[in-house]
């Protein structure tokens, strides 16, 4: 009766051969890596020279006015700075700075690939049908899986975490901007097409503008999935905020791990409210406009 | 009535087929210990050493959980996990006080010989001739050499100053390779990384060494990376506990223990007795793990080898009729 219920038969994968392979491969090609590994590396630092030389009351005064625009109330500013002021307060000011460098630099790129992806997709069935179990995959493969190879392939540090990053948080751009594409009224495509504009003009003047809230979404769950991997990319030595949640962790120190959650929490909320605030702010002048 | 008879008709065939699979598990009354499984090959071989005299001499069965270190040790505390064969005491801050107040109990030095340090391949010293490897620090010897090579090892997201990769992040031995780093001046030509799992540490040694580059990093024995690649321990001060954990000399062998919970303890004293005799050492866990990379072989079949090889060893750990039962069945 056994057969009933273990698994009649076994392949043997012969792993060892494809981890020969693979090691291999990073191996020879270890200047192409080492090429993109660089810039990178450069691309983070960048963006962490323009934090760390923006004295701190600058950064919450951007936040206060960027809020008080988005909401158009300025409770919601002094709110939202008071937030970052906490961060501060906590001592994790230059931390928060390392992980906004590597988060922003993740999300730059996630959109920079993931617009133009989305937008393909939505006008071809083809792609689609391609690109779309792609995607499952890059959500959902557990993520220490394609972690430890990009370790092998391009070194501890910044440019793996940004890689980690793009791979797990381009997904949802790309499904959002396909999905708000298709879902313009197919009236106001016809129409346009009837008026005699091109296929760029349609994208462009018709379509894209159409599907902005939708399209704003993606790039809010974006940045909120880049957000969520901070302690995901510390343990392969991005510095940050996500160290510290690490080091709590495995030091058992629940006190430590719950502040520095809490400003990565905070950040997530802050990154949150400003890109969201735009479009309903868009949706407000419309209605009043009326 | 169709509907009805057709959801009748799947009712009864899904109580049927329930009532197969009731009938045919055994109604298994024999105990289960759970050994703690923290991902190192050691321990999973330590794990199916005495795994195979609980099934073989006392007819148990057994299991393991896994988690990763400071998990698993809260989980004896609370009685989840039964036996824990390789705690690494250097790397739990708060080992010493909860087996003063008791939380668990210490039952014996698995082994107490291992190394742990910085440490630099091979060819880095000696080169390489067969990959074409020139030597390229032929002199680096001790940690404080290192001061003299900092160009060598380049940090790659800052290649003005080199890198050293240090203890991973929340172990007590990080605290102490920092304090080491400090002390010798090495801040001044190095940055220093600690990563999160060793699971990074080990892919960055690996692909370094793929490569042929330089690197150099904090590791411990016995592991299966240091089996398998050629790795030099820099060396340091001899050692003497007060500098030691000023981080000014070398390293001392961790004694990895053998801990079991209290529950456990009070309900299997039999079992508890043989782990209290249970002793091994580094070299006999690398032999073991040499033998299963070799013939391929699974951590029981390598536990079995293992028993068959050091029947004298294994006669201090168990009584003479123990031991008759134990070759009986696996001799």
């Amino acid at each position: 009766m056994d057969w009933l219920f273990n698994f009649p038969f076994e392949v043997n994968l012969n792993t060892d051969a494809i981890d020969q392979a693979v090691r291999g491969f990073a191996a020879s090609y270890s200047s192409f890596f080492d090429g993109i590994k660089a810039a990178l590396t450069n691309f983070v630092g960048a963006i962490n020279w323009v934090f760390s030389y923006v004295p701190w009351f600058v950064l919450i005064g951007i936040v206060f006015f960027l809020s008080w625009k988005a909401h158009r109330r300025i409770r919601s500013g002094i709110f939202y700075s008071l937030l970052l002021c906490v961060i501060g307060a906590f001592g994790l000011w230059g931390l928060m700075n390392l992980t906004l460098s590597i988060v922003l630099a993740g999300v730059i790129i996630a959109l920079v690939i993931g617009l133009p992806i989305g937008v393909l997709i939505s006008g071809s069935e083809h792609a689609n049908r391609i690109v779309r179990p792609i995607l499952d995959m890059m959500q959902t493969m557990p993520v220490f899986v394609y972690l430890i190879p990009a370790v092998i392939f391009f070194g501890m540090g910044s440019a793996s975490a940004v890689i980690a990053t793009v791979i797990y948080s381009m997904v949802p751009v790309i499904r959002l901007t396909s999905l708000g594409i298709r879902q313009v009224n197919a009236e106001v495509v016809e129409a346009a097409r009837s008026f005699g504009s091109t296929r760029a003009q349609l994208l462009f003047k018709v379509q894209v503008p159409q599907a902005l809230p939708t399209i704003m979404t993606g790039i809010n769950q974006t940045l909120m999935m880049a957000m969520s991997m901070v302690v995901t990319c510390s343990m392969i030595g991005a510095r940050g905020l996500g160290n510290e949640v690490l080091i709590a962790v495995n030091r058992i120190e629940i006190s430590r791990g719950f502040v520095a959650g809490s400003a990565v929490v905070i950040l997530a909320i802050i990154l949150d409210r400003l890109t969201q605030g735009w479009f309903s702010k868009k949706e407000e002048a419309g209605g009043e406009e009326r | 009535m169709k509907h009805n008879r057709k959801t009748i008709a799947l009712f009864s065939v899904f109580a049927a087929l329930i009532c197969c699979v009731a009938g045919c598990s055994p109604k298994s009354k024999t105990k289960t210990i759970t050994f703690a499984d923290v991902g190192w090959d050691s321990i999973l071989f330590h794990n199916a050493v005495s795994g195979t005299v609980a099934e073989e001499v006392f007819g148990y069965n057994w299991t393991e959980v896994s988690g990763s270190t400071p998990i698993t040790h809260e989980a004896v505390k609370k009685g989840e996990i039964d036996v824990h064969m390789e705690v690494w005491t250097d790397n739990l801050p708060n080992y010493a006080s909860d087996i003063a107040a008791g939380s668990l109990k210490e039952l014996g030095v698995n082994f107490g010989d291992n190394a742990q340090g910085f440490y630099v391949p091979r060819y880095v010293i000696e080169g390489d001739a067969s990959r074409g490897i020139e030597p390229m620090a032929p002199d680096l010897k001790t940690v404080a050499d290192l001061k003299d090579y900092a160009h060598l090892f380049k940090d790659p997201e800052n290649p003005s100053k080199g890198i050293i990769y240090g203890g991973i992040a929340g172990w007590e031995i990080t605290d102490i390779m920092h304090k080491k780093y400090l002390h010798y001046g090495l801040d001044e030509g190095y940055n220093y990384l600690e990563p999160g799992t060793d699971a990074a540490t080990s892919a960055v040694l690996v692909s370094a060494y793929d490569k042929g580059d330089p690197v150099v990093a904090y590791y411990w024995e016995p592991t299966w990376l240091l089996g398998k690649y050629d790795f030099v321990l820099l060396e340091d001060e001899p050692y003497d506990e007060a500098l030691y954990f000023e981080g000014k000399c070398a390293c001392p062998s961790v004694r990895v223990t053998v801990c079991v919970s209290n529950d456990f303890y009070k309900s299997d004293p039999a079992f508890c007795e043989f782990l209290s005799h249970y002793q091994t050492s580094s070299a006999l866990t690398s032999e073991a793990l040499a033998y299963m990379e070799e013939t391929d072989a699974d951590y029981k079949a390598a536990a079995k080898w293992f028993l068959n090889q050091h029947r004298d060893m294994v006669e201090t750990w168990l009584t003479a009729e123990q031991v008759e039962k134990l070759y009986a069945s696996i001799g």
